[in-house]
């Protein structure tokens, strides 16, 4: 096969360089808008503003997929939805999946199949129990009997102590309450409380879509794409330089 | 002249291949994602528990009062967020598990008080998705040793992680809230 000529190697390069600088246009464009915006966010007072479109948030883990469930102890609502847990429209800073909730001397206390916790009057967590104090996980079940903590998990049933400090096996049979999907009017006000307490600073959603992150790995994937755009873009173009024979 | 047909099909073939790249990266950066999550289990806090102390005795725990509640709120810069913090003693030895936010999540680390001084300081999980060089050796060891002293400082100061710097103010604050905890249990 004989190799093309300079001329064929040149109208091949400007095809190239063409085509690619088309494909690369968009993404180069965001890029370098996307740039300046970060090299002057302060100015701009970018760090200030704030984002709670549902899709970006989402991106963030901030407003969870899928169905709250939820369950009313006296006059506070325990829900969950997807991996976070609200107590009323609050966040819940407890891991595992909710399995119930039940008021014991004036605490309510809820339980996920890792961790217990013990809420006071005020709201506050007065203590976040996990594997270190409570019976072999998980939990299954919470209830209470004559004003003391009942636990079911998968090691039998268990009646706490007054502290929630200690625990003894004890024959009970435990009467629970399963779980309910919230009712709309429930759930788009915890929605709503979520967008607006887990708003996103502006500059951070910029900086996370100029490099892509925001996206996952098909964002991060598009960005190296562009850059390498650029490095053959440039190649291309400097072969392109030198003035053409006549 | 050299095959004139070869160019324009190369042309050709070239194009639509350039096409369906971006056909295939548009799919795909539509199709979404996320990478903002991460888990890293180190220890489970049972089995530091077991390890720095020889086996899991009965839980304790301290109830912060007003004063130490402000004195607490002074070291992290905020309330922590229980009221009561679990604790663990045999002997001299007092094993914590304290939980701490790095820059959106918790820090869940152990640490071990005896005499007044850290001997103990293990990351059991980390679910930050930037600073866990934070559980290396290389840099818990450097808590170890120290003491608190005037105004709940530690007694040498800690050396930064670049990229980490949130993870590691996390950890020293949990450091000297150990240390305080410690001497009011």
């Amino acid at each position: 096969m004989t190799e093309p000529t300079p001329k064929i190697r040149r109208r091949n390069a400007r095809n190239w360089h063409r085509w690619l600088g088309l494909v690369a246009a968009i993404p180069l464009l965001w890029l370098s808008i996307s740039g300046l915006l970060l090299n002057h966010t302060a100015f701009l007072g970018l760090n200030e503003a704030e984002v709670s479109t549902g899709w970006i948030l989402k991106k963030y883990n901030q407003v969870p997929e899928g169905d709250p469930r939820g369950i009313q102890v006296g006059d506070r609502k325990v829900s969950q939805w997807g991996k976070l847990l609200f107590l009323d429209h609050e966040d819940l800073q407890l891991n595992g999946n909710l399995v119930g909730g039940v008021a014991v001397k004036n605490r309510l206390v809820i339980a996920t199949d890792e961790r217990v916790a013990i809420v006071n009057g005020s709201g506050e967590m007065e203590l976040d129990l996990d594997e270190l104090s409570l019976p072999p996980l998980p939990v299954e079940g919470v209830g209470v009997e004559g004003q003391q903590l009942v636990l079911r998990s998968a090691g039998g049933t268990y009646r706490f102590s007054d502290d929630f400090l200690s625990f003894k096996e004890a024959e009970i049979l435990l009467s629970t309450t399963s779980l309910s999907l919230l009712e709309d009017r429930a759930r788009d006000e915890l929605e709503s409380a979520i967008r607006t307490r887990n708003a996103m600073p502006l500059s951070r959603v910029i900086l996370d879509a100029h490099s892509g992150k925001i996206f996952g790995f098909p964002g991060t994937l598009l960005t190296d794409l562009a850059a390498i755009s650029v490095i053959v873009l440039t190649i291309l173009g400097l072969r392109l330089f030198p003035k053409r024979k006549l | 002249m050299e095959n004139p047909i070869i160019i324009p099909s190369i042309l050709v073939s070239a194009t639509a291949s350039k096409l369906r790249s971006l056909f295939f990266v548009t799919a795909l950066l539509l199709s979404g994602g996320s990478a903002f999550s991460a888990d890293r289990v180190y220890q489970k806090p049972s089995d530091f528990i077991r390890g720095s102390l020889g086996k899991i005795p009965a839980t304790k725990a301290i109830t912060l009062n007003a004063t130490q509640q402000k004195t607490v709120r002074a070291i992290l810069g905020k309330r922590y967020k229980t009221t009561s913090i679990r604790y663990w003693s045999v002997g001299k030895k007092t094993a914590l598990i304290l939980e701490e936010v790095g820059k959106a999540e918790y820090i869940t680390t152990g640490y071990v008080v005896s005499e007044g001084k850290i001997s103990t300081v293990k990351v059991l999980v980390y679910r930050e998705t930037h600073g866990w060089e934070v559980a290396r050796p290389a840099f818990t060891k450097q808590l170890e040793g120290t003491q608190l002293k005037g105004g709940n400082q530690l007694s040498r100061p800690v050396k930064n992680i670049a990229g980490a710097t949130l993870s590691v103010r996390a950890l020293t604050k949990l450091a000297r809230l150990a240390l305080y905890l410690d001497s009011i249990k």
